[in-house]
């Protein structure tokens, strides 16, 4: 295996990346390169799907199944290889079925159809010792020696990306939300990398395109998550628990997450959200039902413990999951993408069996005295009061905004991002989003003539509301983004945030302080190409970065 | 010199875990000492639950059944770590995941008996239903493969028997039992059990469970009643509709021990890649299948090629798990692709 997609991953070798029997996430050496293939294979349904969709043949269908396969394989979704074994042949049918509709729609048009090789042309090996060396040359290194470390780095930039795009088409996709103009951009991108690119300004061209493509997914699932659950509202959130039956929700899916709370109606179990799923009490939608009592836990690397601690069965909707440990395997459950060999999956949106269990397990047996935080602060509750927030920044009694936020993680180096808000002035305000929030949303900022100082945009998912507010900001104040008395800092870990980054990259924004590690992909000759193109600077300390960011804006 | 050897374990998932032992201490004991509970079942180097592979170290292997650990086993440096004494540092190989080890003792549970049926001449089902427990809860939770002991309070008598069933949250336990003709417990069940009589149970125990994270195909060899963990396994597949490529022996003696074959057709149905083979050892005339062991059979379709990299499960007697040792060995079927579980006398 070789595998450098996550800030987590091994850096203790020369070549840095997780290169031996097991990465840093727990992923074996098997799934990693079953996860490689996968990769390959879907290349292969890019070519012929670009070729078809080019004909007037476009295939939804197809969209929809590179999405999930491309999710399955970020950091921390699915280790189990039989899953990998059973969606290579699906995916070499997909192909098949693709290349037919393209083949069909060239010879309508009198047209000879291309015949593709490489990707396009693979066939699944029988057995899985033939599966592991068909992996060996679909690794990301593969041509490694011909073209340098330069080039699989940006190859590899451009391939993350794609997966982050894919993960947040599909939390739109399973909302019944889709474009076209998203599943082309995928095949396009695909297709490219299909072609084993080796041109550096190509692939940082591509690398653009593939934020921009993020920009549009991302405001597809924001139509996708208010038009299904309403525009999120400010929220007291529960953090306590509260005598009774309970089911544990996490990951990112507000659909399993609503899905869960109608199954559970009238049950008498009560439903709490971990991690990234803390924005779901914010939507009217689903904060209507009264038995999502609230949040539980921190965020996704704490889960270990927090999990073992639950009284009930927990479901882990979408990334992140971690190695269960043994004393909650038996109730814990996986939905969508997610997946560990020997744990209950839930693929039918039937949570019957978790509520099964929720109703055999004891649940919390006493009430913990009443704790809150408040949450829900997207782009239609901040703009609705940005009269307000222009007025305070007019007056100076808002200095400075930091949106802080991202992924967060188990490294030690992410205290920074704690130690970062609480320097910030009592005039600045702080926007966060992901779950990098946890390392300070326990904390009482107060606020600035009724504005509180600590605004909780969402999830991840939610970055589109980021760049609606500071768009919206820059528009009344007749100025660009980059003009703004606004810093981010930005926590980075997955996939999903390379296609984050890679979009507001692609929309200009510069002077983003990166951390805590930079991504291992980027070469220190990539990462020179980054810093002088955008800007970007990897985090230093939070007083001193705190420091450079008021003394810019002044 | 200290009293206290270092031990290292290295479970099949590549956990590592630690603890010291004395020179009369059994690993296993020491283990639990530390809060590690390895899985074991005689803790009289009878059964064969708590082998391991010694990487490196001195120790000392007490008296034990040849059928739990052949003289070549123990050649080749497995163990019995019921039966293992440090000498000096030591460090094992576990031949099973680390979710197999509990991290605390098995307090034991009331269970009430809701069923019991002969299926075959000398075999019979008994179900139970566990009592509600405050910090577990009313559900069965347990991996498919593995077994409890069941404790008839009024005489004492201890048995451990496999787990049949899948685990559920109702709190089902499901049990194939062999009478046996001298057999305390196989008295009580066909003489003195009633529906409504309380049990102990204590459990699950054992690390005769799937690989979840192999993709290989995979053969089940049952003989008998070491059918049932096999039989737990194969309802699991069904139940999560896993998608590997399997094949189940089913062997015994006479047709008139054959039982649940209604069940095993309706597994079939579910799980479209399983085939299923009943082997009879001595058949009557009117039988049509296949006449022999299941080794027999297994040999036949390595033979044709059946399967190529299979992962091995076979459940029974010592000599149907030896015979099928020696024959995936002659079929370089690794050792580490063989998973087995001996139904020994004394259970």
């Amino acid at each position: 295996m070789f595998c450098y997609q996550c800030e987590q991953t091994d850096r203790s070798t020369a070549m840095v990346g997780c290169a031996d029997t097991k990465g840093m996430c727990g992923k074996d050496a098997v799934t990693a390169d079953l996860q490689d293939l996968l990769i390959y294979a879907v290349k292969g349904i890019a070519c012929y799907a670009r070729r078809a969709r080019a004909l007037g043949s476009a295939d939804r269908e197809a969209g929809g199944f590179m999405l999930y396969a491309l999710f399955t394989t970020l950091t921390n979704v699915n280790f189990n290889p039989t899953r990998f074994t059973t969606l290579l042949q699906e995916a070499a049918r997909v192909r098949d079925r693709v290349r037919a509709q393209y083949e069909a729609a060239a010879r309508t048009r009198g047209l000879v159809p291309e015949v593709l090789s490489g990707p396009a042309a693979w066939q699944p090996a029988a057995d899985m010792d033939g599966l592991l060396a068909q992996a060996k040359g679909a690794a990301i290194t593969a041509g490694r020696e011909q073209v340098g470390d330069d080039v699989i780095g940006l190859r590899a930039m451009v391939l993350y990306g794609v997966k982050g795009v894919a993960a947040y088409a599909h939390h739109a996709h399973v909302l019944g939300y889709e474009k076209d103009e998203v599943h082309a951009g995928l095949e396009d991108l695909l297709d490219f990398l299909a072609g084993e690119p080796a041109d550096i300004e190509a692939l940082l061209d591509q690398a653009m395109a593939v934020g921009r493509l993020n920009l549009t997914v991302m405001e597809l699932l924001d139509a996708a998550n208010t038009g299904s659950f309403g525009a999120q509202q400010p929220t007291a959130v529960r953090v306590t628990s509260i005598r009774g039956k309970a089911i544990l929700v996490s990951g990112h899916d507000l659909k399993d997450l609503s899905l869960i709370l109608e199954q559970t109606r009238d049950k008498g179990v009560n439903v709490y959200t971990h991690g990234e799923l803390l924005p779901g009490h914010a939507y009217p939608v689903l904060k209507a039902y009264p038995h999502l009592a609230g949040n539980y836990g921190t965020a996704w690397q704490n889960q270990a413990a927090e999990f073992a601690g639950f009284p009930g069965p927990i479901v882990v909707t979408s990334n992140c999951l971690i190695e269960p440990a043994p004393g909650y395997r038996q109730r814990l459950f996986t939905s969508g993408p997610v997946g560990w060999p020997g744990i209950r999956h839930i693929a039918d949106g039937n949570f019957l069996p978790v509520v099964q269990a929720a109703l055999a397990l004891p649940g919390f047996t006493a009430d913990l005295p009443e704790k809150t935080i408040t949450i829900g602060f997207g782009r239609d509750a901040v703009l609705g009061v940005a009269g307000a927030v222009i007025d305070a920044v007019k007056s100076g009694a808002i200095r400075h905004f930091f949106l802080v936020g991202g992924c967060d993680g188990a490294a030690p180096g992410r205290n920074y991002y704690t130690e970062f808000v609480e320097q910030v002035p009592r005039d600045g305000v702080v926007l966060t989003l992901g779950c990098a929030k946890y390392r300070f949303n326990h904390q009482d900022l107060g606020d600035i003539g009724g504005i509180p100082r600590l605004l909780d945009i969402g999830q991840c998912n939610d970055s589109y509301s980021a760049i609606r507010i500071a768009g919206a900001l820059a528009e009344a104040f007749g100025c660009g983004v980059n003009d703004l008395p606004l810093s981010l800092v930005v926590s980075w870990f997955e996939q999903k945030a390379v296609a984050v980054l890679l979009t507001l990259l692609a929309l200009g924004i510069r002077d983003i302080r990166l951390g805590p590690s930079l991504p291992a992909f980027l070469t220190p000759a990539l990462l020179e190409q980054v810093v002088a193109r955008f800007g970007v600077k990897p985090i230093t300390t939070a007083t001193a970065d705190l420091e450079a960011a008021l003394r810019r804006a002044a | 010199m200290t009293g206290f050897h270092a031990i290292r374990l290295t479970t099949r998932d590549g956990k590592r875990l630690g603890f010291d032992c004395t020179a009369n201490e059994s690993i296993v004991a020491a283990a639990a000492a530390a809060g590690i509970f390895l899985p074991v079942q005689c803790r009289a180097g009878a059964c064969g639950t708590c082998r391991a592979t010694c990487d490196d170290g001195d120790y000392a292997l007490a008296a034990h059944s040849p059928g739990a650990l052949s003289e070549d086993a123990a050649t080749r440096r497995e163990v019995l770590l019921c039966r293992t004494f440090p000498r000096g540092p030591l460090s094992f190989a576990l031949p099973y995941d680390s979710s197999c080890i509990a991290t605390e003792d098995s307090a034991p549970r009331p269970a009430v008996v809701t069923d019991l049926a002969v299926i075959a001449g000398n075999t019979v089902r008994l179900l139970l239903t566990l009592g509600p427990d405050p910090q577990r809860g009313g559900g069965a939770a347990f991996e498919p493969g593995q077994y409890m002991e069941l404790k008839i309070p009024e005489s004492g008598v201890t048995r451990a028997y496999s787990l049949a069933n899948t685990p559920n949250w109702d709190g089902q336990l499901e049990f194939l039992i062999r009478l046996q003709p001298e057999g305390r417990f196989s008295a009580w069940l066909s003489g003195g059990a009633r529906i409504g009589d309380t049990l102990s149970v204590r459990g699950p125990f054992g690390s005769f469970v799937l690989d979840q994270g192999s993709p290989r195909p995979r053969v089940f060899v049952g003989g008998g009643t070491g059918l049932a963990p096999v039989l737990a396994m194969l309802r699991r597949m069904a139940e999560w509709q896993e998608p590997h490529q399997a094949r189940l022996y089913f062997g015994v003696n006479h047709e008139s021990e054959l039982f649940l074959l209604p069940e095993l057709e309706h597994l079939s149905r579910e799980l479209p890649r399983l085939g299923t083979a009943l082997c009879v050892w001595r058949p009557g005339p009117d039988w049509t299948g296949f006449a022999g062991s299941p080794v027999e059979a297994l040999r036949r379709d390595l033979e044709a090629g059946a399967f190529v990299a299979p992962d091995l499960y076979v459940c029974g007697p010592p000599g149907l798990i030896a015979a099928t040792e020696a024959l995936a060995q002659r079929h370089g079927i690794g050792a580490g692709r063989v998973f087995s579980e001996k139904f020994l006398p004394g259970r």
